[in-house]
Protein backbone atom coordinates (compact mmCIF):
# COMPACT_ATOMS: atom_id res chain seq x y z
CA UNK A 1 0.00 0.00 0.00
CA UNK A 2 1.48 3.06 -0.94
CA UNK A 3 1.52 6.04 1.42
CA UNK A 4 -1.11 7.94 -0.30
CA UNK A 5 -3.61 5.13 -0.17
CA UNK A 6 -2.76 4.66 3.82
CA UNK A 7 -3.09 8.58 4.11
CA UNK A 8 -6.73 8.72 3.00
CA UNK A 9 -7.94 5.80 4.29
CA UNK A 10 -6.93 6.70 7.68
CA UNK A 11 -8.55 9.93 7.05
CA UNK A 12 -11.75 8.61 5.96
CA UNK A 13 -11.81 6.72 9.33
CA UNK A 14 -11.17 10.16 11.09
CA UNK A 15 -13.88 11.56 9.21
CA UNK A 16 -16.36 8.77 9.71
CA UNK A 17 -15.98 10.07 13.66
CA UNK A 18 -15.23 13.64 13.44
CA UNK A 19 -17.39 16.40 12.12
CA UNK A 20 -14.00 17.40 10.16
CA UNK A 21 -14.54 16.44 6.44
CA UNK A 22 -12.06 14.13 4.73
CA UNK A 23 -10.53 17.29 1.96
CA UNK A 24 -10.00 19.69 5.34
CA UNK A 25 -7.67 16.92 7.33
CA UNK A 26 -4.48 18.14 7.89
CA UNK A 27 -1.78 15.64 8.69
CA UNK A 28 -1.03 18.59 11.61
CA UNK A 29 -3.88 18.54 13.16
CA UNK A 30 -4.57 17.70 16.50
CA UNK A 31 -7.15 14.93 17.52
CA UNK A 32 -8.91 16.50 20.12
CA UNK A 33 -8.57 20.14 19.28
CA UNK A 34 -9.00 20.18 15.70
CA UNK A 35 -10.55 17.10 14.96
CA UNK A 36 -12.72 17.05 18.03
CA UNK A 37 -12.26 13.51 19.41
CA UNK A 38 -11.96 13.15 22.98
CA UNK A 39 -9.59 10.43 24.46
CA UNK A 40 -12.45 8.20 23.85
CA UNK A 41 -12.88 8.70 20.39
CA UNK A 42 -9.72 8.74 19.90
CA UNK A 43 -9.07 5.30 20.96
CA UNK A 44 -11.52 3.78 18.94
CA UNK A 45 -10.18 5.41 15.74
CA UNK A 46 -7.03 3.62 16.92
CA UNK A 47 -8.82 0.75 17.19
CA UNK A 48 -10.74 0.78 13.77
CA UNK A 49 -7.93 1.58 11.76
CA UNK A 50 -5.81 -1.84 13.59
CA UNK A 51 -8.99 -4.02 12.71
CA UNK A 52 -9.04 -2.77 9.00
CA UNK A 53 -5.20 -2.81 8.61
CA UNK A 54 -5.39 -6.15 10.88
CA UNK A 55 -2.22 -4.79 12.59
CA UNK A 56 -1.15 -5.69 16.36
CA UNK A 57 -0.90 -2.28 18.39
CA UNK A 58 -0.89 -2.19 21.86
CA UNK A 59 -3.13 0.05 23.70
CA UNK A 60 -0.49 1.52 25.46
CA UNK A 61 0.97 2.56 22.60
CA UNK A 62 -2.27 3.94 20.59
CA UNK A 63 -2.77 6.02 24.01
CA UNK A 64 0.12 8.26 23.08
CA UNK A 65 -0.98 9.05 20.06
CA UNK A 66 -2.58 12.60 20.19
CA UNK A 67 -2.14 13.96 16.15
CA UNK A 68 -3.12 12.96 12.10
CA UNK A 69 0.81 12.32 11.54
CA UNK A 70 1.21 10.09 14.55
CA UNK A 71 -1.86 8.13 13.58
CA UNK A 72 -0.24 7.88 10.33
CA UNK A 73 3.03 7.14 11.55
CA UNK A 74 1.95 4.17 13.98
CA UNK A 75 -0.22 2.85 11.03
CA UNK A 76 3.30 3.10 8.61
CA UNK A 77 5.47 2.02 11.49
CA UNK A 78 2.95 -1.19 12.45
CA UNK A 79 2.92 -1.87 7.94
CA UNK A 80 6.24 -2.28 8.17
CA UNK A 81 6.60 -4.77 10.99
CA UNK A 82 3.99 -6.77 9.92
CA UNK A 83 5.23 -7.47 6.36
CA UNK A 84 8.75 -7.98 8.30
CA UNK A 85 7.25 -10.99 10.20
CA UNK A 86 5.35 -12.04 7.17
CA UNK A 87 8.82 -11.72 4.98
CA UNK A 88 10.95 -13.82 7.50
CA UNK B 1 -17.78 -31.92 32.43
CA UNK B 2 -18.09 -29.99 29.18
CA UNK B 3 -16.75 -25.89 29.86
CA UNK B 4 -19.31 -24.14 29.52
CA UNK B 5 -19.40 -21.48 26.30
CA UNK B 6 -19.37 -17.84 27.83
CA UNK B 7 -20.03 -14.51 26.05
CA UNK B 8 -18.52 -11.28 28.03
CA UNK B 9 -21.07 -8.29 26.63
CA UNK B 10 -18.61 -5.34 27.40
CA UNK B 11 -15.47 -7.01 27.27
CA UNK B 12 -13.53 -4.16 25.06
CA UNK B 13 -14.25 -2.11 28.27
CA UNK B 14 -12.65 -1.79 31.78
CA UNK B 15 -14.61 -4.34 33.80
CA UNK B 16 -14.55 -6.17 30.47
CA UNK B 17 -11.14 -6.49 29.77
CA UNK B 18 -10.10 -7.82 33.19
CA UNK B 19 -13.41 -10.08 33.02
CA UNK B 20 -11.72 -11.83 30.00
CA UNK B 21 -8.51 -12.35 31.16
CA UNK B 22 -10.17 -13.69 34.37
CA UNK B 23 -12.01 -16.36 32.35
CA UNK B 24 -8.67 -17.10 30.10
CA UNK B 25 -6.74 -17.80 33.36
CA UNK B 26 -9.36 -20.05 34.19
CA UNK B 27 -8.54 -21.56 31.21
CA UNK B 28 -11.96 -20.48 29.26
CA UNK B 29 -12.10 -18.44 26.01
CA UNK B 30 -14.93 -16.28 26.15
CA UNK B 31 -16.80 -14.75 23.38
CA UNK B 32 -15.74 -11.11 23.53
CA UNK B 33 -18.96 -9.11 22.50
CA UNK B 34 -17.88 -5.32 21.22
CA UNK B 35 -19.95 -2.88 19.59
CA UNK B 36 -19.35 -1.97 16.12
CA UNK B 37 -17.05 0.77 16.80
CA UNK B 38 -15.85 -0.10 20.22
CA UNK B 39 -12.10 0.34 20.99
CA UNK B 40 -10.85 -3.58 20.47
CA UNK B 41 -7.11 -2.60 21.29
CA UNK B 42 -6.93 -4.57 24.87
CA UNK B 43 -8.88 -7.62 23.62
CA UNK B 44 -6.59 -7.82 20.10
CA UNK B 45 -4.00 -10.83 20.66
CA UNK B 46 -5.72 -12.29 23.94
CA UNK B 47 -6.66 -15.44 21.55
CA UNK B 48 -10.49 -14.88 22.68
CA UNK B 49 -12.88 -14.48 19.64
CA UNK B 50 -14.76 -11.01 18.93
CA UNK B 51 -18.31 -10.96 18.19
CA UNK B 52 -20.12 -7.66 17.84
CA UNK B 53 -22.89 -7.32 20.02
CA UNK B 54 -24.83 -4.32 18.60
CA UNK B 55 -27.98 -3.69 21.27
CA UNK B 56 -29.67 -1.52 18.77
CA UNK B 57 -29.77 -4.96 16.02
CA UNK B 58 -30.86 -7.50 18.08
CA UNK B 59 -29.99 -10.03 15.45
CA UNK B 60 -26.31 -9.36 16.10
CA UNK B 61 -26.88 -10.60 20.11
CA UNK B 62 -28.76 -13.06 18.96
CA UNK B 63 -26.11 -14.50 16.37
CA UNK B 64 -23.46 -13.66 19.36
CA UNK B 65 -25.48 -15.65 22.04
CA UNK B 66 -26.18 -18.65 19.94
CA UNK B 67 -25.18 -22.39 22.07
CA UNK B 68 -23.94 -19.97 24.78
CA UNK B 69 -24.09 -21.28 28.17
CA UNK B 70 -24.04 -18.01 30.14
CA UNK B 71 -24.01 -14.28 29.13
CA UNK B 72 -22.19 -11.53 31.18
CA UNK B 73 -23.57 -8.61 30.72
CA UNK B 74 -20.65 -5.92 31.53
CA UNK B 75 -22.17 -3.08 29.37
CA UNK B 76 -24.83 -1.80 31.01
CA UNK B 77 -25.78 1.85 29.98
CA UNK B 78 -23.24 3.88 31.51
CA UNK B 79 -24.02 7.79 31.20
CA UNK B 80 -21.41 10.43 30.95
CA UNK B 81 -23.45 12.79 32.47
CA UNK B 82 -26.46 12.90 34.99
CA UNK B 83 -28.22 15.47 33.45
CA UNK B 84 -30.61 13.48 31.63
CA UNK B 85 -32.51 10.68 33.92
CA UNK B 86 -35.21 9.93 31.97
CA UNK B 87 -33.36 9.23 28.85
CA UNK B 88 -30.85 7.75 30.56
CA UNK B 89 -32.99 4.79 32.19
CA UNK B 90 -35.28 4.80 29.09
CA UNK B 91 -31.90 3.96 27.10
CA UNK B 92 -30.86 1.77 30.10
CA UNK B 93 -34.10 -0.42 30.25
CA UNK B 94 -34.32 -0.95 26.28
CA UNK B 95 -31.00 -2.05 25.83
CA UNK B 96 -31.07 -4.47 28.31
CA UNK B 97 -34.32 -5.74 27.53
CA UNK B 98 -32.96 -6.32 23.66
CA UNK B 99 -30.18 -8.67 25.76
CA UNK B 100 -32.88 -10.88 27.57
CA UNK B 101 -35.05 -11.04 24.35
CA UNK B 102 -31.91 -12.41 22.38
CA UNK B 103 -30.52 -14.37 25.70
CA UNK B 104 -34.45 -15.96 25.89
CA UNK B 105 -34.17 -16.53 22.09
CA UNK B 106 -31.38 -17.82 21.92
CA UNK B 107 -32.17 -20.27 24.60
CA UNK B 108 -29.24 -19.27 26.80
CA UNK B 109 -30.21 -20.57 30.49
CA UNK B 110 -27.97 -17.40 32.30
CA UNK B 111 -27.43 -14.31 32.85
CA UNK B 112 -25.13 -12.63 34.89
CA UNK B 113 -25.68 -8.71 35.33
CA UNK B 114 -22.97 -5.93 36.33
CA UNK B 115 -24.67 -4.05 38.66
CA UNK B 116 -23.27 -1.73 41.32
CA UNK B 117 -23.41 -1.31 44.95
CA UNK B 118 -25.77 1.99 44.01
CA UNK B 119 -28.31 -0.38 44.32
CA UNK B 120 -27.73 -1.80 48.06
CA UNK B 121 -29.87 0.23 50.37
CA UNK B 122 -28.85 1.39 53.55
CA UNK B 123 -29.26 -0.26 56.66
CA UNK B 124 -29.69 1.70 60.24
CA UNK B 125 -27.58 -0.92 62.51
CA UNK B 126 -25.75 -3.10 60.53
CA UNK B 127 -23.58 -3.70 57.22
CA UNK B 128 -26.16 -3.65 54.47
CA UNK B 129 -26.10 -7.28 52.33
CA UNK B 130 -27.35 -8.96 49.26
CA UNK B 131 -30.92 -8.85 50.68
CA UNK B 132 -30.90 -5.10 50.74
CA UNK B 133 -31.78 -3.33 47.46
CA UNK B 134 -34.14 -0.09 47.54
CA UNK B 135 -37.64 -0.67 47.79
CA UNK B 136 -38.36 2.37 45.21
CA UNK B 137 -35.87 4.16 43.27
CA UNK B 138 -33.72 6.44 44.67
CA UNK B 139 -34.48 9.86 43.72
CA UNK B 140 -31.13 11.45 44.64
CA UNK B 141 -29.05 10.88 41.04
CA UNK B 142 -29.38 9.61 37.44
CA UNK B 143 -26.91 7.16 38.21
CA UNK B 144 -28.89 5.16 41.10
CA UNK B 145 -32.00 5.52 39.62
CA UNK B 146 -30.61 3.66 36.35
CA UNK B 147 -28.98 0.97 38.14
CA UNK B 148 -31.62 0.53 40.47
CA UNK B 149 -34.41 0.53 37.55
CA UNK B 150 -31.72 -2.58 35.37
CA UNK B 151 -31.96 -4.42 38.68
CA UNK B 152 -36.01 -3.90 39.19
CA UNK B 153 -36.35 -4.98 36.06
CA UNK B 154 -34.19 -8.55 36.46
CA UNK B 155 -36.20 -9.15 39.41
CA UNK B 156 -39.13 -9.23 37.44
CA UNK B 157 -37.19 -12.17 34.69
CA UNK B 158 -38.87 -15.25 34.39
CA UNK B 159 -37.47 -16.42 31.24
CA UNK B 160 -33.88 -17.55 32.15
CA UNK B 161 -31.76 -17.72 35.11
CA UNK B 162 -29.92 -14.25 36.61
CA UNK B 163 -27.09 -13.87 38.68
CA UNK B 164 -26.65 -10.22 39.21
CA UNK B 165 -23.09 -8.88 41.03
CA UNK B 166 -22.99 -5.58 42.63
CA UNK B 167 -19.31 -4.65 43.01
CA UNK B 168 -18.07 -1.06 44.91
CA UNK B 169 -15.71 1.62 43.40
CA UNK B 170 -13.34 -0.53 40.76
CA UNK B 171 -10.19 0.19 40.54
CA UNK B 172 -6.97 -1.08 38.42
CA UNK B 173 -5.47 -1.73 35.27
CA UNK B 174 -7.16 -1.31 31.93
CA UNK B 175 -9.75 1.39 32.83
CA UNK B 176 -8.60 3.19 29.50
CA UNK B 177 -12.05 5.39 29.48
CA UNK B 178 -11.13 6.69 32.64
CA UNK B 179 -13.85 6.31 35.25
CA UNK B 180 -12.82 5.46 38.92
CA UNK B 181 -9.73 6.27 38.40
CA UNK B 182 -10.05 9.70 37.49
CA UNK B 183 -9.91 10.12 41.33
CA UNK B 184 -5.68 9.02 40.47
CA UNK B 185 -5.22 10.64 37.62
CA UNK B 186 -6.41 14.19 39.12
CA UNK B 187 -4.74 13.43 42.55
CA UNK B 188 -1.15 11.77 40.48
CA UNK B 189 -1.26 15.08 38.36
CA UNK B 190 -1.50 17.29 41.19
CA UNK B 191 -5.04 18.62 40.87
CA UNK B 192 -6.79 16.75 44.09
CA UNK B 193 -10.54 16.87 43.05
CA UNK B 194 -13.36 18.24 44.71
CA UNK B 195 -15.03 16.03 46.28
CA UNK B 196 -17.84 15.58 49.13
CA UNK B 197 -18.41 14.35 52.89
CA UNK B 198 -18.62 10.36 52.48
CA UNK B 199 -17.47 6.73 52.13
CA UNK B 200 -15.36 5.17 48.95
CA UNK B 201 -15.74 1.44 49.45
CA UNK B 202 -13.10 -0.05 46.35
CA UNK B 203 -12.44 -3.51 44.77
CA UNK B 204 -10.01 -4.42 42.30
CA UNK B 205 -11.47 -4.87 38.91
CA UNK B 206 -9.59 -7.67 38.72
CA UNK B 207 -11.39 -9.48 41.71
CA UNK B 208 -13.83 -8.30 39.83
CA UNK B 209 -13.33 -10.51 36.94
CA UNK B 210 -12.87 -13.41 39.31
CA UNK B 211 -15.79 -13.01 40.82
CA UNK B 212 -17.90 -12.81 37.51
CA UNK B 213 -15.93 -16.42 36.25
CA UNK B 214 -17.18 -17.80 39.64
CA UNK B 215 -20.63 -16.79 38.95
CA UNK B 216 -20.53 -17.88 35.37
CA UNK B 217 -19.65 -21.29 36.50
CA UNK B 218 -21.07 -22.25 39.42
CA UNK B 219 -23.70 -24.84 39.26
CA UNK B 220 -25.57 -22.65 41.79
CA UNK B 221 -24.99 -19.03 42.33
CA UNK B 222 -26.26 -17.16 44.52
CA UNK B 223 -28.75 -14.24 43.13
CA UNK B 224 -27.16 -11.44 44.38
CA UNK B 225 -23.38 -10.86 44.89
CA UNK B 226 -21.74 -7.46 46.54
CA UNK B 227 -18.15 -7.18 45.85
CA UNK B 228 -16.36 -4.96 47.87
CA UNK B 229 -13.32 -4.77 49.91
CA UNK B 230 -12.37 -1.80 51.89
CA UNK B 231 -14.44 1.18 52.84
CA UNK B 232 -12.89 4.62 53.54
CA UNK B 233 -13.55 7.96 54.37
CA UNK B 234 -13.61 9.96 51.20
CA UNK B 235 -11.40 12.44 52.05
CA UNK B 236 -8.62 10.38 54.29
CA UNK B 237 -8.32 8.07 50.80
CA UNK B 238 -7.65 11.61 49.02
CA UNK B 239 -5.05 12.20 51.40
CA UNK B 240 -3.66 9.29 51.78
CA UNK B 241 -3.53 9.52 46.94
CA UNK B 242 -1.57 12.80 48.12
CA UNK B 243 1.05 11.05 50.02
CA UNK B 244 1.43 8.13 47.33
CA UNK B 245 1.86 10.64 44.29
CA UNK B 246 3.55 13.15 46.43
CA UNK B 247 0.78 15.70 45.40
CA UNK B 248 -0.89 18.14 46.86
CA UNK B 249 -3.76 17.32 49.99
CA UNK B 250 -7.08 17.51 48.56
CA UNK B 251 -9.36 20.39 49.22
CA UNK B 252 -11.55 19.96 52.28
CA UNK B 253 -14.66 17.85 52.00
CA UNK B 254 -17.68 19.45 50.87
CA UNK B 255 -21.08 19.20 52.14
CA UNK B 256 -23.58 16.83 50.35
CA UNK B 257 -25.39 19.82 48.60
CA UNK B 258 -22.58 22.38 47.82
CA UNK B 259 -21.00 18.97 46.27
CA UNK B 260 -24.46 18.05 44.25
CA UNK B 261 -24.90 21.79 43.01
CA UNK B 262 -20.63 21.82 42.05
CA UNK B 263 -20.92 18.99 40.44
CA UNK B 264 -24.30 19.87 38.24
CA UNK B 265 -22.40 23.38 37.18
CA UNK B 266 -19.69 21.32 35.74
CA UNK B 267 -21.12 18.64 34.16
CA UNK B 268 -23.35 21.14 32.41
CA UNK B 269 -19.95 23.47 31.72
CA UNK B 270 -18.30 19.69 30.22
CA UNK B 271 -21.56 19.11 27.86
CA UNK B 272 -20.78 22.31 26.01
CA UNK B 273 -17.18 22.54 25.68
CA UNK B 274 -16.85 18.74 25.38
CA UNK B 275 -14.56 18.25 28.32
CA UNK B 276 -14.96 15.86 31.65
CA UNK B 277 -16.43 17.08 35.12
CA UNK B 278 -13.52 17.77 37.71
CA UNK B 279 -17.04 16.45 39.74
CA UNK B 280 -18.66 14.10 38.13
CA UNK B 281 -22.20 13.79 39.90
CA UNK B 282 -22.59 10.32 39.83
CA UNK B 283 -19.85 9.98 42.41
CA UNK B 284 -20.98 12.84 44.59
CA UNK B 285 -24.11 10.45 44.93
CA UNK B 286 -21.99 7.06 45.05
CA UNK B 287 -19.90 8.51 47.65
CA UNK B 288 -22.77 10.73 50.28
CA UNK B 289 -24.79 7.68 49.69
CA UNK B 290 -22.41 4.84 50.37
CA UNK B 291 -23.19 1.94 53.03
CA UNK B 292 -21.95 -0.17 54.70
CA UNK B 293 -21.10 -3.22 52.72
CA UNK B 294 -21.34 -7.04 54.13
CA UNK B 295 -19.52 -8.72 51.70
CA UNK B 296 -19.02 -12.04 53.66
CA UNK B 297 -21.43 -13.62 51.07
CA UNK B 298 -18.46 -13.08 48.50
CA UNK B 299 -15.62 -14.37 50.50
CA UNK B 300 -17.72 -17.50 51.83
CA UNK B 301 -17.55 -18.53 48.47
CA UNK B 302 -13.95 -18.26 48.11
CA UNK B 303 -13.67 -15.11 46.38
CA UNK B 304 -10.48 -13.20 48.27
CA UNK B 305 -9.67 -9.37 47.48
CA UNK B 306 -6.30 -7.52 46.73
CA UNK B 307 -5.35 -5.35 49.26
CA UNK B 308 -5.67 -1.62 47.64
CA UNK B 309 -1.67 -1.46 47.78
CA UNK B 310 -2.25 -4.59 45.26
CA UNK B 311 -4.79 -2.63 43.05
CA UNK B 312 -2.61 0.86 43.35
CA UNK B 313 0.82 -0.82 42.38
CA UNK B 314 -1.20 -2.89 39.02
CA UNK B 315 -2.56 0.98 38.42
CA UNK B 316 0.53 2.65 38.63
CA UNK B 317 2.04 0.48 36.36
CA UNK B 318 -0.69 0.37 33.75
CA UNK B 319 -1.11 4.23 34.08
CA UNK B 320 2.69 4.40 33.39
CA UNK B 321 2.50 2.74 29.78
CA UNK B 322 -1.01 4.61 29.15
CA UNK B 323 0.87 7.81 29.86
CA UNK B 324 -2.06 9.02 31.96
CA UNK B 325 0.56 8.98 34.75
CA UNK B 326 4.05 11.14 33.92
CA UNK B 327 5.72 9.92 36.18
CA UNK B 328 6.65 6.85 38.80
CA UNK B 329 5.55 7.68 42.21
CA UNK B 330 8.19 9.13 44.76
CA UNK B 331 10.35 5.58 46.15
CA UNK B 332 9.47 6.94 49.76
CA UNK B 333 5.67 7.90 49.39
CA UNK B 334 2.47 5.88 51.13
Amino acid sequence: MTDDILTQRIFKMMAQLSVVRVPDIKMEHRLREDLGLDSVCSMELLSMLAEELDLDVPMEEAAQVTTVAGTVEMARRHLALKQAAAAS
Amino acid sequence: MKSPEVVVLGAGGFLGLNTVRAFLDAGLKPRCGRRPRGNVLGLRGLGAPLVVTDFTQPETLREAFRGADVVVHAAAHYPRFSTEPQETIARGLAELEAVLDAAVASKVPRLVFVSSTATVAPRDAAPSNEGDLFAVCPEWGTYHALKWNLEHRLRDEGRLEVVVACPAACLGPFDWKVGTSALLVATARGVPPPHPRGYITTVDARDVGQALVLLATSSAPPERLILANEAFDAHELLVMLAARYGAPPPPRALEAEAARVLADEQEHEAQKTGGRAALARELVDLIVHSPRLDASRSRSLGLTYRPLSDTLDAWDSWALRMGLLQRPRPEKSA
